[in-house]
């Protein structure tokens, strides 16, 4: 069973801070959900008010449709998945499991039974009697959810769980979620500020900033088609480059910087005479070895990062901006070499006229 | 690894005078003990013999005093390691001036004198009783004014230690166990209350200790009854006999054994949760 989570223009005040700022958002049941953003963005306060451990100021939270106002934590039908799992270290694995069924009477045999069973479901099996020090981060991680799924909720609140892992078994460990959230059904509410992460596991991903909503969509529409530039930003690599919006035909714009007029989409309700900047993602780059009839940028190669699956090429222009081109290691692009002067091009339909700040690069540490 | 060699000497010879400080007093006084003089000392050496113990098993007075020590001190504990427990928990759960008035309030009888302590503690139960017209006994000095007296400075030990180990609690695990759908209470009982067992179990330890040394409370409000203390205390004014130093040499030995025991069963513990 699963049920859907309404928030209606929930705020959440510190003092005087405003730590999350009328967000409103209809999570299906189900769902994969996740909120995305920088540290400080509000999300771990939405996920804390969601279960209960924070009331909002301001706003209504519904969960399957039910008004949770005055519901206690213990009281919600959700699970919360801490940040450091807060397995309890004094019990072994299946006790951990357990406890949610313990603490509701539920008889020891049954208990014993279901977290044997839960721990076949995240592939544990023969860890039921061992102690929380013996297991490794990812071990920990399978029985924190087989706790979380043990008490039934219709929602897993899920805050920042893969954090602590390393690369490898976090890659893993995406795959794993996705995999248990989609067996079991359960909505899942995920917080995370690694932008890979929610994109290659959710359904839908809510990108925050500063409290605030600023896009909701799936991860596919948040990264080729950004509300503003702080989601531009924020999710994936971009060449930025500041101007003037000179000219409007359809949907693609003229547009003056330093580095040249070119022309690109406009972004969402963005109009002539707004402070904009234009987006370019680096693998939306060609190298070419002649300037192209348009969108066109005369650069001098300054570095060139072999990546593995790709080749990252830093470059500089006339004017001193530093820009970058991704391209594929298929072994037919040929890598030009630091010092190497060549043009920069892209299509406009690949670049992107946004309003809005852009994120603070330190944020996705 | 070893920088110091240069002034091990001076390690070796620092450890043993403190070794030696801390047990020829205790040597000297087990020695007395079968040395066959009326007072207690080994030199001049009069001859060995063992009727210092058997003038203490025969001492009956001296044996319903060390009865009443242990019944005092299984009561302190019983008292003090809930008091103190709970103070504890809820010092660590508020904030502000209500915590340190509390805190204060709770350490103030270890800082106190223990004379001053017993005084008080006869004087209020006396005027309680007064005030209410009552002759009944507990509002009379007795044994259990010693509990009470005692209690008011041993909860604040536990209740220092518990705090300790309160620090190393992780909230997050308390939260937890809330959103698994756990009460107040089955929090209490299953997360937080197994964290505390270890200062608990020291807390009780220490309590029952400190309740058997103790001298100055008991003896303003023991009413006519001897505790162990109380009574050696009486028999140096009566005249000392090693009979004192018998005592002490049992006492001593029960304590070690009680520590080596407990060490072994540690160490076995502890080997067999390495090996599974």
């Amino acid at each position: 069973m699963s049920a859907g989570v309404d928030l209606d223009n929930v705020c959440a005040d510190f003092g005087t801070f405003r730590a999350v700022d009328h967000v409103a958002v209809n999570i299906r049941p189900g769902e994969f959900f996740s909120f995305l953003g920088p540290s400080g963005c509000g999300k771990t306060t939405i996920l804390r008010m969601i279960s209960g451990f924070i009331p909002p100021s301001r706003g209504v939270i519904r969960i399957g449709g039910r008004d949770m106002k005055g519901q206690r934590p213990n009281q919600r039908p959700t699970a919360l998945i801490f940040q450091n799992l807060a397995l309890f270290p004094l019990m072994p694995v299946w006790e951990n499991i357990a406890f949610g069924l313990e603490v509701r009477g539920v008889d020891r045999h049954k208990r014993r039974a279901r977290a044997e069973e839960l721990l076949q479901l995240v592939d544990l099996p023969d860890a039921a009697d061992k102690a929380i020090a013996q297991l490794s981060g990812g071990q920990k991680q399978r029985v924190a959810i087989a706790r979380a799924l043990a008490v039934e909720p219709q929602v897993m609140l899920l805050d920042e769980p893969l954090s602590a892992l390393d690369l490898k078994l976090r890659q893993h460990m995406r795959a794993e979620l996705r995999a248990i959230q989609k067996r079991t059904g359960v909505t899942f509410i995920y917080i995370t500020h690694d932008q890979g992460e929610a994109l290659a596991m959710s359904d839908r991903v809510g990108v925050m900033s500063q409290g605030k909503l600023q896009q909701v969509a799936d991860p596919r529409e948040i990264y080729n088609n950004p509300a503003n530039g702080f989601v531009a930003s924020f999710v994936g690599e971009n060449n930025i480059f500041t101007g003037d919006i000179q000219g409007a035909e359809g949907d693609l714009a003229r547009f003056a910087t330093a580095s040249g007029t070119f022309t690109a989409r406009l972004g969402p309700a963005v109009t002539q005479g707004m402070k904009a900047r234009l987006f370019l993602r680096p693998e939306h780059v060609r190298l070419a070895p002649a300037a192209a009839s348009a969108n066109s940028i005369p650069v001098e190669v300054t570095d060139v990062a072999f990546e593995g699956n790709f080749i990252s090429i830093h470059a500089r222009d006339a004017g001193g901006q530093v820009l970058l081109a991704e391209a594929r290691n298929d072994g037919a692009t040929a890598v030009p070499a630091p010092g190497e002067r060549l043009h920069f091009t892209f299509d406009g339909q690949n670049a992107v006229i946004l309003t809005g700040d852009t994120a603070a690069r330190d944020a996705d540490e | 690894m070893r920088q110091v060699r240069s002034t091990d000497w001076l390690f070796h010879l620092y450890l043993v005078l403190f070794l030696a400080y801390m047990l020829v007093p205790l040597i000297v006084m087990g020695g007395a003990a079968f040395n066959d003089s009326r007072f207690p000392s080994v030199y001049p050496w009069v001859g060995w013999t063992d009727r210092w113990f058997v003038e203490l098993w025969a001492d009956t007075r001296m044996w319903n005093a060390f009865a009443n020590t242990i019944y005092v001190a299984l009561a302190v504990v019983a008292i003090s390691v809930p008091i103190g427990t709970a103070a504890a928990i809820v010092i660590n759960s508020i904030a502000g001036t209500t915590r340190s008035v509390l805190y204060a309030l709770m350490v103030a009888p270890i800082l106190t004198p223990g004379a001053v302590i017993g005084i008080s503690t006869l004087l209020f139960w006396n005027g309680v009783g007064n005030a209410a017209g009552s002759g009944f006994f507990l509002f009379k000095a007795g044994l259990h004014m010693s509990v009470l007296g005692q209690v008011s400075f041993i909860a604040a030990f536990v209740m220092l230690l518990v705090l300790a180990r309160l620090q190393s609690f992780d909230r997050g695990l308390e939260e937890a166990a809330l959103d698994l759908g756990a009460s107040h209470a089955q929090v209490m009982r299953r997360i937080l209350l197994p964290h505390l067992y270890p200062a608990i179990g020291a807390g009780a330890a220490i309590s029952f200790f400190q309740s058997i040394e103790n001298f100055n409370v008991t003896l303003f409000t023991r009413g006519t009854y001897d505790t162990l203390t109380v009574y050696v205390f009486s028999k140096v004014r009566t005249g000392i006999t090693p009979t004192i130093n018998a005592l002490a040499l049992i006492m001593i030995t029960a304590t070690l054994l009680g520590a080596v025991g407990y060490e072994i069963i540690r160490r076995r513990r502890e080997r067999r949760l390495a090996g599974r």
